[in-house]
């Protein structure tokens, strides 16, 4: 589904996004191997751990989008990498739990109708 | 050179009668008569076109009939061969929606075993748009599978330049980086150059994907739990790629233990990071054809992935 759709329905706040984009698929996780892992290409990713290396593993990754919940603070320089990298990024006060819950019945509802 | 698209011709048939629909193979232009004709004038059509059955079109051209070669016999049989066909006509007609993949058209040809059958505008609508027989959807299937058959013979002619490009470039001047200790910062960019070199030689992106996984946890192992060291990415001559990441220090005591998910001897902070989850060695060894480490306290650790580029490459 696209990107700008989920933005839209869980009412995230945009702090980068270069373009809008499909999202096939999405993971949820905060330790760096288990989305190393497990994450598909082409996925929104909702996490905590808004620094630097979340960037890097988007990157390798072909992730898409992140969503940083909890309000967790961004620095500049997770911006500014972000930017160069042209990996969208989302921010939101709602929790990871919850974010997930959204976006997972989104994607099954649009599988459904497809 | 054997190609890894065996998969794909075996099933492309399969996906084609899926993925063509029934207004891509049909023919538009639909021979066909009103409820005033009669059974000679569409005997004689039928004669002189090769047809099996014709579709009995309103003004409207919503189908309201369709006669066969059947009926035209039965005609001659019951001697109402010059009647008009209003009272005889069979009424229940066989139709396709002509956005349905011709699997669906293919499916009722065989059920109905007639020759042809009206395409309409949707399936909720009577208005004929075409028709279509199995020569159109066998002819449109071979003109599909020809294209698909050169473009996968590009590929082949082009997969066989990449790995002697690659063979020669990389054999020659493997990628070497440096990787300090604690240097979060930089964490993630050998990995990133790494992908993109494999990504630029075409390497299929499962293999990428793999290749790029080892690079990042070798790299986070030298950033997080060493003195530093560094790594460097070459492709062998039997055609696979080796990642050799070397540190200077302080060496795994134990490493079988430091093979088991979820160990870790990462800090409380490196934690909160989301590193150091016990996962960095078993992730490398997951996704590594072969696997080595070595490790000794006095000189450090040194590990070894391998990862094939695919047999169908493999140089003379």
């Amino acid at each position: 589904m696209k990107l700008s759709e989920i933005i839209e329905k869980c009412k995230l706040q945009k702090v980068v996004y270069p373009a809008d984009c499909e999202i096939k698929a999405g993971y949820c996780g905060d330790l760096m191997s288990d989305v190393m892992a497990h994450a598909e290409p082409e996925s929104i990713w909702i996490t905590i751990q808004a620094h630097k290396n979340s960037i890097a593993v988007a990157l390798i990754k072909d992730i898409k989008a992140i969503v940083f919940t909890n309000s967790v603070p961004i620095e500049q320089e997770v911006i500014k990498k972000a930017e160069e990298e042209n990996i969208n990024l989302l921010h939101t006060p709602k929790n990871s739990f919850t974010i997930c819950g959204e976006i997972y019945s989104m994607m099954e509802e649009k599988t459904d109708t497809d | 050179m054997k190609p890894h698209y065996s998969r794909e011709r075996l099933t492309l048939v399969n996906e084609l009668i899926y993925e063509i629909k029934v207004k891509d193979a049909m023919s538009r232009e639909v021979i066909f008569f009103d409820e005033k004709a009669t059974f000679r004038e569409i005997q004689l059509k039928l004669k002189e076109k090769r047809m099996s059955g014709v579709p009995i079109l309103d003004e409207h051209k919503n189908i309201v009939g369709i006669v066969s070669i059947d009926d035209i016999i039965t005609a001659f049989d019951k001697n109402y061969i010059d009647d008009k066909i209003t009272n005889y006509m069979t009424r229940e007609v066989i139709t396709v929606p002509q956005n349905f993949s011709v699997v669906y058209a293919i499916r009722k040809l065989e059920q109905s075993g007639v020759g042809r059958l009206p395409v309409t505008e949707s399936a909720n609508s009577k208005k004929v748009v075409g028709v279509i027989t199995m020569s159109d959807i066998l002819n449109k299937l071979l003109v599909e599978v020809q294209s698909v058959a050169e473009k996968v013979k590009e590929e082949e002619a082009k997969n066989g330049e990449i790995s002697d490009k690659i063979i020669q470039k990389v054999t020659k001047k493997p990628l070497r980086f440096e990787v300090k200790g604690d240097d979060f910062d930089s964490a993630g960019r050998v990995a990133s150059i790494t992908k993109k070199y494999f990504q630029n030689l075409k390497v299929p992106t499962e293999i990428v994907r793999r290749i790029a996984i080892v690079c990042y946890e070798a790299e986070m192992n030298i950033c997080l739990h060493s003195f530093g060291g560094y790594i460097v990415v070459e492709v062998n001559e039997h055609n696979e790629v080796v990642i050799s990441a070397y540190d200077r220090g302080p060496g795994i005591p134990d490493l079988e233990l430091a093979l088991t998910p979820g160990f870790t001897t990462a800090s409380e902070k490196i934690r909160a990071l989301g590193f150091g989850a016990g996962m960095g060695l078993p992730n490398i060894k997951h996704c590594a054809d072969k696997f080595e480490i070595k490790s000794s306290l006095k000189t450090g650790t040194f590990l070894k992935a391998i990862i094939s580029l695919g047999e169908e490459n493999e140089t003379k």
